[in-house]
């Protein structure tokens, strides 16, 4: 048994905008705090693949960066699904979760094959939706901000909770992203984990789960004070959202 | 035709005064304006001898629409300009209103416009700008612009509109090129401005430009530059043309306002031909005032205030890259302005060693990313007008200065509720 916290974060060189890194920073520091060494390993195109991995992580981008990214996750495809298959949490968001999922059809009609990670389709095109976010979870309320050119078809999974304020995965769907077992999709930028720290505490505690680790719950002065900024953001953004 | 222009005259100057007393507005004037003469901005602004110079960009259009109209005023041409912030058609029409005779005449050479990008179509093709000078295209507004490959679009269409001068920033990965990418024409000639390789390769980011991805492109920095930055101090620069070199001094620190500053001289040098004389560079940017927020020092009873604007990542970063020391107080304000905070979490904050007090809607969330960057914050308190008067209630600073880093809606407010009432935007 080791006590440092493995994450794999896919294609950060093209998939990292709008502080989507944040995420990575955020899981670290939380593990951090609490006394766990954490180690990230950026996967690019043409690395090998490392296996031995706690977590992964991919972040969103522009379509120009979806495009690039593609055969950098497609190649590494069937590992991402072992690892999955092995209950490895993952956290994908938006253009990275729209790769991991099983295609993404483009405004011309053309088709981005997806790493089929998550059992999800997506469609480029439909009303740009612009603005806060607010999902009622299994971990509570999640904020965000949602900026969505596409939609997502998750078919009769379980999303990560039902839509409060913005759209979703489609117009009518009502609900956001996907949730199945150790697998999170989603849309919600901030990014995610900065505003909303019970979900990544749920990712950490599954991931040191599978190596029989308790993820520890002590408390800790400076994620006491973190946490108190992030639950104060989530009240003033569930009280008063905001769209374009 | 005329007639109709008249009318847009007198009401935009009747709301404009009335918009005045009230203390804000300045937008609406030009709106209602060009309600009644839809075709107000080209039926005046089309008549100026020398045509219309756009600028546009990411970051940095009031600063440089600012040189450029000194530099040319230097030069002794009459300059119409929109003041900064103004770069909306409305804010462009009440800027002309301020100005314009009866029957639709600006006494005027020639018009220098801040753009705004999203508008930048628009308006070029109403303007027919003889010279387009493109600053930068930097990750901005994704909420408003969704991706920086819209904004590229967007400027590749203003750029094209340029009937004789096209001026473009070497630096950029975006705009290196931007030339090949739009519709040759014989008449336009096409020139560069940038920094010389080491002053970009010793700025802690660079010059911030977004990132590109997929088309075959040649690297930013690799074209031949009419003028260069070639060496940068505290609050100046040497210029170099082919010809010359020369000092300029600055509005503050930082790489970006030099890059500012070889822009607009590489656009009036274009525009000038034989008239241009780099010493009358040095001169009007000697005397020139800075733009609200962009390195501007308030006073405030016996305490000066540093004002740094945060309007979008690559702004925020160039000006704290550009601190020589940790400020010793720091306010942060910001608030709806900046609906999606997210690009917080790109940003090295490591020239903050604290931040005293946060005010504005999305105060809590800056509270958040600082923590996790190790950075103390004194607190949050969403009454801004509280938090204001609690930190300008510090004891004064030992090296004199205090800090504050706002977001554009809430500089104006601060500013506004200051006492510091002349508005960005329109009026004069
Ligand atoms: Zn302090």
């Amino acid at each position: 048994m080791r006590e440092t916290v493995r994450i794999l974060h896919l294609v950060p060189s093209t998939l990292g905008q709008n502080g989507e890194t944040g995420n990575v920073m955020v899981l670290t520091r939380r593990a951090e705090l609490h006394g766990l060494a954490v180690e990230v390993l950026q996967q690019e195109a043409g690395d090998e693949f490392p296996f031995d991995i706690d977590l992964v992580y991919i972040g969103s981008g522009p379509v120009s960066a979806q495009i690039v990214a593609q055969p950098a996750i497609l190649e590494v495809a069937s590992d991402l699904r072992q690892l999955a298959d092995e209950g490895v949490p993952f956290l994908a968001i938006a253009a990275g979760f729209q790769l991991l999922g099983e295609s993404v059809t483009m405004a011309d009609g053309s088709v981005l094959e997806g790493a089929g990670v998550f059992p999800v389709t997506t469609t480029v095109g439909g009303v740009r939706v612009v603005g806060d976010f607010v999902v009622e979870s299994r971990l509570g309320t999640l904020v965000g901000f949602e900026n969505r050119g596409s939609v997502v078809e998750i078919g009769a999974a379980t999303p990560v909770g039902t839509v409060t304020y913005g759209q979703g995965n489609t117009v009518e769907s009502g609900v956001e992203g996907y949730w199945v077992g150790n697998l999170v999709g989603t849309h919600l930028h901030g990014p995610v984990l900065a505003n909303n720290p019970g979900l990544a505490d749920w990712l950490l505690s599954v991931a040191l789960e599978r190596r029989g680790v308790v993820y520890p719950t002590d408390a800790v002065p400076e994620l006491e004070e973190i946490d108190r900024y992030a639950a104060e953001a989530r009240r003033v953004i569930a009280a008063g959202p905001l769209s374009e | 035709m005329t007639l109709r222009i008249t009318a847009a005259v007198l009401v935009g100057r009747a709301v404009r005064v009335a918009a005045r007393l009230r203390g804000g507005g300045s937008a609406i004037p030009g709106k209602i304006a060009m309600t009644i003469a839809p075709n107000f901005l080209e039926e005046t602004i089309s008549r100026i001898p020398q045509g219309v110079v756009a600028v546009s960009g990411s970051n940095g259009k009031s600063t440089t629409t600012n040189m450029l109209a000194a530099v040319l005023r230097a030069h002794g041409l009459v300059v119409f300009t929109n003041p900064s912030g103004g770069n909306l058609p409305q804010g462009i029409a009440s800027a002309v209103l301020s100005e314009v005779s009866l029957s639709g005449r600006l006494n005027a050479d020639i018009a220098v416009l801040e753009i705004d990008e999203g508008y930048g179509i628009g308006l070029t093709t109403l303007l027919k700008p003889r010279t387009v000078l493109l600053l930068n295209i930097q990750i901005d507004q994704l909420n408003r612009f969704h991706e920086p490959e819209r904004v590229v679009n967007m400027l590749r269409g203003v750029a094209g509109a340029a009937t004789r001068n096209l001026i473009l920033n070497r630096d950029d990965n975006h705009l290196v090129d931007l030339d090949t990418k739009i519709p040759a024409s014989a008449a336009r000639s096409v020139t560069f401005f940038g920094a010389d390789p080491a002053l970009i390769e010793g700025a802690a980011h660079g010059v911030a430009s977004a990132q590109r991805f997929g088309d075959s492109r040649i690297a930013a920095g690799s074209r031949l530059a009419a003028v260069t930055v070639s060496s940068l101090g505290p609050s100046s620069a040497v210029l170099s043309t082919a010809e010359a070199s020369f000092p300029v001094r600055l509005p503050s620190r930082g790489l970006h306002y030099a890059l500012d500053a070889a822009g607009a001289t590489a656009a009036a040098r274009a525009v000038l031909g034989q008239a241009f004389d780099t010493s009358l560079v040095t001169t009007a940017l000697e005397g020139l005032a800075t733009v609200y927020g962009r390195g501007e020092l308030l006073t405030i009873g016996d305490e000066s205030v540093e004002i740094i604007m945060m309007k979008n990542p690559a702004s925020l970063q160039l000006n704290l890259d550009a601190l020589e020391t940790a400020p010793e107080q720091v306010f942060l304000a910001v608030d709806e302005g900046t609906p999606d905070p997210s690009w917080i979490y790109d940003i090295d904050l490591s020239a903050l060693d604290h931040v005293d007090l946060i005010t504005g809607s999305k105060a809590n969330q800056f509270a958040v990313r600082l923590r996790y960057a190790g950075i103390p914050v004194g607190g949050v308190d969403l009454d801004i007008r509280n938090a204001v008067k609690k930190f300008l209630a510090l004891p004064k600073p030992s090296r004199g200065r205090k800090t504050m880093i706002l977001n554009y809606e809430q500089m104006m407010l601060i500013r506004n509720s200051l006492g510091f009432k002349d508005l960005e935007g329109g009026a004069k």
